[in-house]
């Protein structure tokens, strides 16, 4: 495939992409990749199976590092898809006011989910004791 | 070759897709965009899932039984795969974002795609030996 000014060989934001969100996309990268290998590793090859059972994952959270990190997980993790999803969005040229509601669904969608996603895990973190 | 492959218009769409007549570059290209659906997908429906937590150890427990079958594990594997290849792939966007690697592209994705098949193939066994 021939590289053409409108497909760069090195990342940079999109047309109608603001520079910040870019960054935020790439910097999270990064911090998401630690956080996943340990999230698959905890969750595959701790113990025998795994976390696989409901008191292993409140075992689990009973060091309130846990918690935090899974926090923290979530928080990057919502931010960079949906600001992914997004990149994808403007790459089918929607037309500006729709991309206004995606826009303001996507914050909606990703605020809620946080929300809902740190009560789950201090939740999960509270039936510890 | 059509060079016009990876530009965007809603016609497009399967274009992004498309395999036929890509280098290195396209099937990166390709393998990030799929994975990253697959994983935002899976992120939303994992999370949804996890709610179980919140009730007790009989819906949840009863529900990782449910998935404890070939098929599943199956899905959870192509889950775990692209999230190692999305995040290796990754390492090289960045990498290249800050100046580094940028005229060795090539050779990045090949090295890293191979680490990614490794790990692939580590998380495989385990998965379904465990």
């Amino acid at each position: 495939m021939t590289q053409n000014s409108a497909a760069p060989s090195v990342s940079a934001p999109k047309s109608g992409e603001n520079t910040w969100l870019w960054l935020i996309k790439i910097v999270t990268g990064p911090l998401l990749l630690i956080l996943v290998i340990v999230h698959l590793i905890v969750n595959h090859f701790i113990g025998e199976t795994g976390l696989l059972t409901y008191a292993d994952i409140v075992a689990y959270y009973r060091n309130p590092l846990i918690p935090a990190m899974e926090i923290t997980f979530l928080a990057a993790v919502v931010t960079h898809s949906l600001i992914g999803l997004r990149g994808i969005v403007l790459d089918l040229k929607p037309a500006r006011n729709i991309l206004k509601i995606i826009d303001w669904a996507m914050v909606i969608f990703g605020v809620s989910t946080v929300i809902y996603g740190t009560w789950l895990a201090l939740t999960i973190a509270s039936k510890g004791g | 070759m059509d060079p016009k492959h990876n530009q965007p218009s809603p016609i497009n769409f399967w274009k992004w897709f498309n395999p036929i007549g890509r280098q290195a570059g396209g099937w990166a290209f390709i393998l990030n965009r799929i994975t990253a659906l697959g994983l935002t997908f899976y992120l939303f429906l994992h999370l949804l899932v996890l709610g179980q937590l919140a009730i007790g150890p009989e819906g949840y427990n009863g529900f990782v039984a449910l998935m404890r079958n070939p098929i599943a594990i199956a899905g959870e594997m192509l889950v775990v795969a692209a999230g190692i290849i999305h995040g290796l792939n990754g390492v090289r966007i960045v990498l290249t974002t800050f100046g580094v690697g940028v005229t060795r592209q090539k050779q990045l994705f090949y090295s890293l795609m191979t680490a990614a098949v490794i790990a692939i193939i580590v998380f495989g066994v385990r998965m379904f030996t465990a």
